[in-house]
């Protein structure tokens, strides 16, 4: 007589082809190679979208190289958490980081950045402006532009204040997220 | 006292999309096309419902993405099921019998592609400690069904094959057919077993794909359509989901859904079945009551194109297109899930002119 | 003209961390079985079911209403799986109740569920890739926002920690029991995602609830009182755009005005006896107070901080416990739905408040987006 079956393992693996980069994807990293960002400006509501989707979710309309816009490789921070890294199968982060949301000089979206350099945790805040520390030319790789296409890949290293004065609250007041 | 309900539009992704096009972008011109063929925008819509399942690519909250494509700003009153589209249907159909709101959109979309292994994906679906383990796949479970069918009615694989030369022959009209021309049947018995009785032919081949219909309730529905599809019966009904306590050759659930759908009040001239393997053509004309004299599959069916989590919308899609641009007057779209055509549901169209 | 539809039969687990007593039919039997019993109906008297939960891979079970037909009585009727994220529970109640308004159905049966030590929520939410920071690494920088567009003192998260854990003592199923928890306690344990405390975060549960739903003939028949649905709402908008405000999404407060002019609400916080909404993370009630009319624009936090939110103030606020003391995700939408109605029902136990005849259910999912939102009553609408 066995005991009753409490636990069993059931370990299952399935792969998955992860997407092979649209054309869009594909100009949007080279034009990161060049240490360029692009966005497209949405030709009925005029709002700029870094990274260019393709399409506006607003209007709900397609977006083509016609709408490119360049945009500054300097922002602001609009908002932000520290985050102490939940060790989950395949999590390779082990220490405390901040996670910041950008907001570049141009651009109407904003991006989750990580990577934020000389400055303290403890001195992050909501309306510091920051500038793009770019990878050496020719080492800025297209290969890991954010598959989820939120980020800019690996061609910016990290980004660092400027120095300049913080913008107030008020003129984020649209972006917190 | 149900409240009469039409589709109005139908509209489905091509098959030849831009490499790397993104499943939003594969929606978004789609459900655009389906509202403009009756003079609607996005702003018309009350409520609208969609169908897809994560884990066709592996992403979590998946169908979020697709709310782009929806046009979810001002918020919009939505609901998604993960399930194939043609549940969704189901939900928005109920949501219109309130009588508060009359347009509702139905959306699905799935990348079947990003799957390395369909049939190692589908094995998700099953019990996870009985069955997931023994790595039972949709396919071998068709194949245990062919199996079952061909015992029973005495067919053989030269019959299957006869199916799939009609559907391709018939699916050289559909362009969303990923696979079509004339082929004899004894060219077909030259391929190989996937899993015996089933031969690469008897396995639909599974794609990419978007669809999205239009469902509008009463009087406007007339304003916006030239010919509406009413949706005369609507039902939908699942089987034990262990393969090994049913008849295999039978479909309970197809049968009781095909009743409450009111099938056989005036019989049906065409049905589209979503059977993603030849057998299961068998199984539903059987369960489903269908004589000789109605058209199976004109679109090509499921043996031509399975786009994974769109396919039973776009069967219930086909069937309004018989309604609406082939002049014929009652006709049935089915859907299914599960292993072994765990689960039916059944659409019956009707003109009413 | 809808059918009137009424909650006849509640049932809901026992929730912890995990469930290894039960498989994942066993689990959402507990509840069905338990929601059947109050009703004081059987498997026979169902005639569809209308099941929730979130994304498949938190069990590692694709679409698993076909694995769970059969132990749901299922096999002969209609099975659907909603699935709207966070909300789900909430979204598939309001799924279930249109069945009975639209006359589909005479009496269905929803169930919600989550069984997360079936696998890893964290790695789910990352889907995989490193770097993912969690539903709670996604939600703090709104947080933050509220706090400093708000200028709520510190201790008002961890208020709302101590009071849905002390509410959740009176709560016989509720996963977390922390009977010493103080606000320094919370103050003191480690952020988890700056500005949130890891005791003011929800925990990972397993668990699920279930409700029988009729309409007006079958809950004239009922024993019990019924909670009568007042009204019925779901919301969904864009999770990220230009100008987008998460701190107090637009689709929550078009959800709300929507299930209030339903229900007849003008004044929530005088109109409702008793408040179960959706919060994950402790700073979400003044947050959910702002979004949902309760108080104006940066003045939710004086809710929590008066006392008005406690079990002896004016609009308690999740007396069982909440999302922060029991959040098997699936569930947790329904469990705000279903505590609802038992406090109409007077059925709510220790943590019943008294005379509660109307009451708001509230669910959201996403980033923020997703909104579920029911008003039940003990009188019929």
């Amino acid at each position: 007589m066995t005991d009753p079956v409490q636990f069993m393992s059931h370990h299952t693996a399935v792969e998955y082809s992860l997407p092979e980069p649209s054309r869009l994807g594909v100009h949007f990293a080279v034009q990161l190679g060049r240490g360029k960002i692009i966005g497209h400006r949405c030709p009925q509501c005029a709002k700029v979208y870094v990274p260019p989707r393709g399409y506006c979710p607003l209007c709900v309309v397609e977006t083509t190289d016609a709408d490119e816009v360049s945009i500054a490789d300097r922002g602001t921070i609009t908002t932000f958490s520290v985050i102490t890294p939940l060790q989950y199968p395949g999590q390779q982060e082990t220490e405390d980081y901040v996670q910041a949301t950008l907001l570049l000089d141009g651009s109407d979206t904003t991006l989750m950045v990580t990577g934020l350099e000389g400055i303290a945790i403890a001195d992050v805040r909501t309306g510091l402006r920051v500038e793009a520390v770019w990878a050496p030319d020719g080492e800025r790789g297209a290969a890991a532009v954010g598959v989820r296409g939120m980020g800019l890949g690996d061609a910016v290293k990290g980004w660092r204040p400027t120095g300049e004065p913080d913008l107030p609250r008020e003129q984020l007041a649209e972006h917190v997220l | 006292m149900t409240r009469d309900v039409a589709i109005v539009a139908f509209a489905q992704a091509p098959l030849d999309q831009a490499p790397g096009q993104t499943e939003t972008l594969m929606l978004l011109p789609t459900i655009t096309d389906a509202l403009n063929t009756v003079g609607l925008t996005r702003r018309d819509v009350d409520f609208t419902c969609s169908g897809s399942a994560d884990y066709l690519t592996g992403g979590t909250f998946t169908f979020v993405q697709m709310l782009e494509a929806a046009g979810a700003w001002p918020p919009i009153s939505e609901s998604h099921v993960e399930m194939d589209g043609a549940w969704a249907l189901y939900e928005a159909w109920v949501r219109l019998q309130h009588g508060d709101v009359d347009v509702a959109l139905v959306f699905s979309s799935g990348r079947a592609s990003a799957s390395a292994s369909l049939r190692e994906t589908l094995t998700f679906q099953l019990d996870p400690y009985y069955l997931a383990p023994i790595g039972a796949d949709y396919v071998s479970l068709a194949a245990l069904q062919g199996q079952a069918v061909l015992e029973r009615t005495g067919r053989t694989d030269k019959d299957l094959a006869q199916i799939v030369v009609q559907r391709r022959h018939d699916a050289i009209a559909n362009p969303h057919a990923a696979v079509s021309g004339d082929v004899s049947v004894d060219e077909l018995l030259r391929n190989d077993y996937v899993v015996e009785p089933l031969r690469t032919h008897d396995v639909g081949p599974a794609v990419d794909g978007a669809a999205a219909v239009v469902l509008v309730a009463g009087e406007r529905a007339r304003q916006i359509c030239d010919r509406p599809a009413w949706i005369a019966g609507l039902d939908h009904r699942v089987d034990p989901h262990y393969p090994g306590v049913r008849d295999l050759a039978q479909s309970k659930s197809a049968a009781l859904a095909a009743a409450r759908a009111g099938v056989g009040n005036g019989g049906v001239e065409v049905a589209e079945l979503c059977a993603v393997c030849t057998p299961e053509e068998l199984v539903l004309t059987e369960a489903l009551g269908l004589g000789d004299a109605v058209t199976i599959n004109p679109s090509g069916g499921a043996l031509v194109a399975n786009p994974v989590m769109v396919t039973g919308l776009v069967r219930i899609g086909e069937a309004f297109r018989q309604v609406h641009d082939h002049g014929r007057q009652r006709v049935l779209g089915h859907a299914s899930s599960g292993p072994c055509l765990q689960q039916n549901l059944v659409c019956v169209l009707e003109a009413r002119d | 003209m809808a059918e009137r539809c009424a909650v006849v039969g509640v049932g809901m687990t026992k929730m912890s961390k995990c469930r290894d007593d039960v498989s994942m039919a066993g689990l959402v039997r507990e509840a069905a079985m338990r929601a059947l019993e109050d009703a004081e109906m059987t498997w026979a008297d169902v005639q569809a079911v209308v099941i929730g939960t979130a994304p498949d891979i938190f069990e590692g079970v694709m679409m698993p209403e076909l694995y769970l037909a059969d132990a749901l009585g299922a096999t002969g009727k209609p099975i659907m799986r909603v699935h709207t994220a966070g909300s789900v529970g909430g979204s598939t109640a309001v799924v279930a109740t249109h069945l009975i308004e639209s006359q589909v159905h005479e009496r269905v049966l929803t169930v919600a569920f989550e069984k997360q030590s079936e696998g890893d929520t964290n790695f789910a939410f990352s889907s995989g890739r490193s770097g993912g920071v969690g539903a709670g690494g996604y939600f703090a920088p709104h947080i933050r926002a509220y706090i400093e567009r708000s200028g709520a003192p510190a201790y008002v998260g961890p208020m709302v920690a101590v009071k849905d854990r002390k509410n959740a003592l009176k709560n016989p199923y509720a996963h977390l029991r922390i009977p010493d928890i103080t606000i320094e306690m919370v103050m003191e344990s480690p952020f988890v995602w700056d500005p949130i405390h890891r005791l003011e975060s929800c925990p990972t549960s397993d668990g699920a609830c279930a409700m029988v739903l009729t309409n007006e003939a079958g809950a004239s028949r009922a024993t019990k009182p019924p909670a009568w649905v007042h009204g019925t709402a779901v919301r969904t908008e864009l999770g990220w755009f230009p100008g987008r405000d998460p701190v107090n999404p637009k689709g929550g407060q078009d959800c709300a005005a929507d299930v209030y002019r339903q229900a007849g609400v003008t004044d929530p916080r005088a109109d409702f006896d008793v408040v179960e909404c959706y919060v994950p993370f402790s700073w979400y009630e003044p947050m959910w107070m702002e979004n949902l009319g309760f108080a104006d624009v940066g003045d939710g936090w004086k809710l929590t901080e008066s006392g008005a939110t406690s079990m002896d103030g004016d609009i308690p606020v999740n007396c069982s416990g909440g999302v922060l003391s029991s959040n098997p995700i699936g569930a947790s939408g329904m469990l705000r739905f279903a505590e609802a109605a038992q406090q109409v029902r007077g059925l709510a136990g220790d943590h019943q408040i008294a005379d509660a005849r109307r009451a708001l259910g509230h669910a959201y999912g996403g980033a923020a987006q997703y909104f579920s939102m029911w008003v039940v009553a003990a009188e019929k609408p």
